[in-house]
């Protein structure tokens, strides 16, 4: 695997910005002042009568750890799903994978169980299959003409839909309606360390699983025929592919609710870094997507300080510009 | 033999439909009045007063207006942009429009009614002019067209959930109306949207045969003496007041601009004439329906309208998506 300048660039731009990215968003925003050497003392020191490090330990690393995890989940799950797909417009929100996750999770919390009474995230992974497929399915994935638009345009129906019985579901049986509506907009604010606890396993999973494939993925780019022939199973890939995109997916909305777009945008980003091979594909965006929603999040503390945004908002406002943008230069091309 | 009038016949059947869910209306909600109350009440006051003739009497006018105006709304965006697809909440003029009152409203909540209608009109106008802009300099396919309307929709909505969540007024009134309610409505809003609804629909019966002819070519249109951009232009600016108008009043309901019209032309088939009346009437039907729903599926819990009409609005577009074969 030969490195061109571009790729080292990248390899030396990537970790300062994930160094600056760390400081910044473990200090900044804090009703509380906040500064580096609370950080180093922190990490090397840890004396559990100072306050600021106090905060730091049980509010802002687990904070900042999470939200990481979730854009690297997401934006790994967007790689995955773009390269399945071959479609630059496909992620896990526009084709309704986080919405069908959020809406199980709604339905299941307030006390509809469908499958009985089960944990969040086994909710949220079968509402992100069911609406996952009912998208393919409806969007044409499968027929000989398959329109890459249609799939999207699919895929916001179905949230249109799965919002829709979210809402009514909410307001119908929940007076805590605040929040959950935090929550459906997908939300950083009170995260501790069990969330990280109950997000890693799964996300490690769906991580080493997204790696595995990713070197059929290559071959599966150069299109079905030749992929066969070099003898990858397509089935088993994609199958392989759809678990990785699950467990990424659900485990994520489980835990902070749909952020959407950073699955959208992060593999353009890391596209343009460095090329079409998923074997640093999906590293560089796992890089990118939780620097991306760590700025994400810092802005959502700090845009209407001391009040917390829900970070999907900020991702959604940074991500529909771009997915204009994408939709008018793919006629082009 | 004598030859049935069907677009007559469909007229009175639908006509009879919206005064039939409107009676129906009166009769639902969190409190059981029996009939002779509700007609002692409309008639001369009683002990029910309140109730049926400040609270859903109004909201009966308001979701006949409201849907009429989406309706009708469609119908025109529809009629102009011929693309099937189209409508105001799916181009993001209905979006535009909440954004902007949204806006009003928290940082000027005693804001007067003239002063809210006028910036969910500028919204909307601001929204619009975007969309064209996009589409003009594009050039886009039908599909790509929507998906755009939807993209920036998705935006602006954004926008609300930021404001509402920042300033949080009270949330459970936010969410009811973020997703398009006739909860909380009175007679003040009732001349807007029907006085709007009265200057207008005599307009779009004038625009009716206009967009018949701008049917049969650009050029054929012409040689008619009809200018078309400038036709275009008057036909969407009016079904862009139309839905800001709608908004203002109902919050953002989605899905009843691009049905009503499809439901007319399956109906009427594609003469204008037919058409604008029908789907204003349609779409009166279909959110008075939904609204009664809303307020009686499960008294006293208020659902929003829109969550009903885009439970029905979403399947219907992807039949559509299904149908669509131009691609």
């Amino acid at each position: 695997m030969f490195l061109s300048t571009r790729h080292y660039i990248a390899l030396l731009i990537v970790p300062i910005l994930l160094v600056l990215t760390f400081s910044y968003s473990l200090i900044a925003w804090s009703s509380f002042p906040l500064n580096f050497s609370h950080v180093y003392a922190y990490l090397f020191h840890f004396d559990d009568t100072s306050i600021e490090q106090q905060i730091l330990a049980t509010t802002r690393v687990p904070r900042l750890l999470t939200g990481m995890l979730i854009g690297t989940n997401l934006a790994v799950a967007g790689v995955l799903m773009q390269g399945l797909t071959r479609n630059p417009l496909a992620s896990p929100s526009v084709l309704g994978i986080n919405s069908g996750a959020a809406c199980f999770i709604a339905l299941s919390s307030i006390g509809i169980h469908i499958l009985g009474d089960v944990s969040s995230l086994l909710a949220a992974a079968v509402g992100g299959v069911v609406s996952g497929v009912l998208v393919i399915l409806l969007g044409g994935f499968f027929s000989d003409r398959a329109n890459p638009l249609k799939l999207v345009l699919a895929g916001i129906a179905i949230n249109a839909l799965l919002i829709g019985v979210t809402r009514a579901a909410v307001i119908l049986a929940d007076d805590r309606a605040y929040s959950v509506i935090t929550w459906l907009s997908g939300s950083l604010a009170n995260i501790d360390w069990q969330d990280w606890q109950s997000l890693w396993p799964t996300s490690l999973l769906g991580l080493l699983i997204a790696f595995y494939v990713a070197k059929n993925l290559n071959l599966l780019a150069l299109g079905n025929d030749i992929a066969v022939s070099l003898g990858i199973n397509i089935r088993f890939t994609r199958f392989l592919s759809c678990i990785a995109i699950v467990l990424l997916t659900a485990s994520s909305v489980a835990v902070v609710g749909p952020i959407g777009f950073i699955g959208l945008i992060v593999p353009h980003i890391a596209r343009r870094l460095v090329n079409n091979n998923f074997l640093l594909l999906i590293p560089v965006s796992a890089l990118i997507g939780s620097c991306l929603i760590a700025w994400a999040d810092s802005l959502a503390r700090g845009i209407a300080f001391p009040a917390e945004t829900p970070v999907g908002v900020i991702t959604a406002l940074i991500g529909t510009p771009f997915f204009v943008y994408l939709t008018i230069r793919n006629k082009m091309s | 033999m004598k030859t049935i009038n069907l677009p007559l016949l469909y007229f009175v059947i639908l006509s009879s439909l919206v005064l039939l869910f409107s009676m129906t209306s009166l009769f639902v909600g969190a409190s059981n009045i029996s009939m002779a109350d509700i007609i002692h009440t409309l008639f001369e006051q009683g002990e029910y007063d309140f109730i049926i003739n400040q609270y859903r009497l109004p909201r009966i006018f308001l979701a006949l207006g409201v849907g009429a105006g989406l309706g009708l709304s469609g119908a025109l965006i529809q009629g102009v942009i011929r693309n099937p697809l189209a409508s105001p909440d799916l181009m993001g003029i209905s979006a535009g429009a909440g954004l902007a009152a949204t806006a009003l409203l928290v940082f000027y909540a005693a804001a007067p009614v003239y002063l809210l209608l006028l910036t969910a009109l500028s919204g909307g106008l601001i929204a619009a002019a975007i969309i064209l802009f996009i589409a003009y300099k594009t050039r886009p396919t039908p599909m790509r067209l929507a998906l755009i309307g939807i993209a920036i929709s998705t935006f602006l909505s954004s926008g609300i959930d930021f404001l509402m969540i920042v300033n949080p007024i009270e949330i459970n009134t936010a969410m009811v109306w973020l997703t398009g309610s006739l909860w909380g409505r009175n007679w003040t809003q009732v001349p807007l949207i029907w006085g709007t609804l009265a200057v207008i629909i005599p307009f779009a019966f004038w625009l009716a045969w206009r967009l018949d002819v701008m049917g049969l070519g650009e050029d054929c249109a012409t040689s008619l003496g009809i200018r078309p951009s400038k036709l275009q232009l008057m036909a969407l600016l009016t079904a862009v007041i139309l839905a800001s108008i709608s908004v203002a009043v109902a919050g953002t309901i989605a899905f009843i601009g691009l049905l009503a019209p499809h439901l007319a032309r399956m109906l009427f088939g594609h003469h204008h004439k037919y058409l604008i009346p029908s789907s204003a009437l349609l779409g009166g039907l279909m959110l008075i329906i939904a609204d009664t729903l809303a307020r009686g599926l499960q008294p006293p819990l208020e659902l929003p309208a829109g969550v009903l009409t885009s439970l029905i609005g979403a399947p219907y577009f992807i039949f559509l998506l299904q149908r669509y074969k131009a691609w």
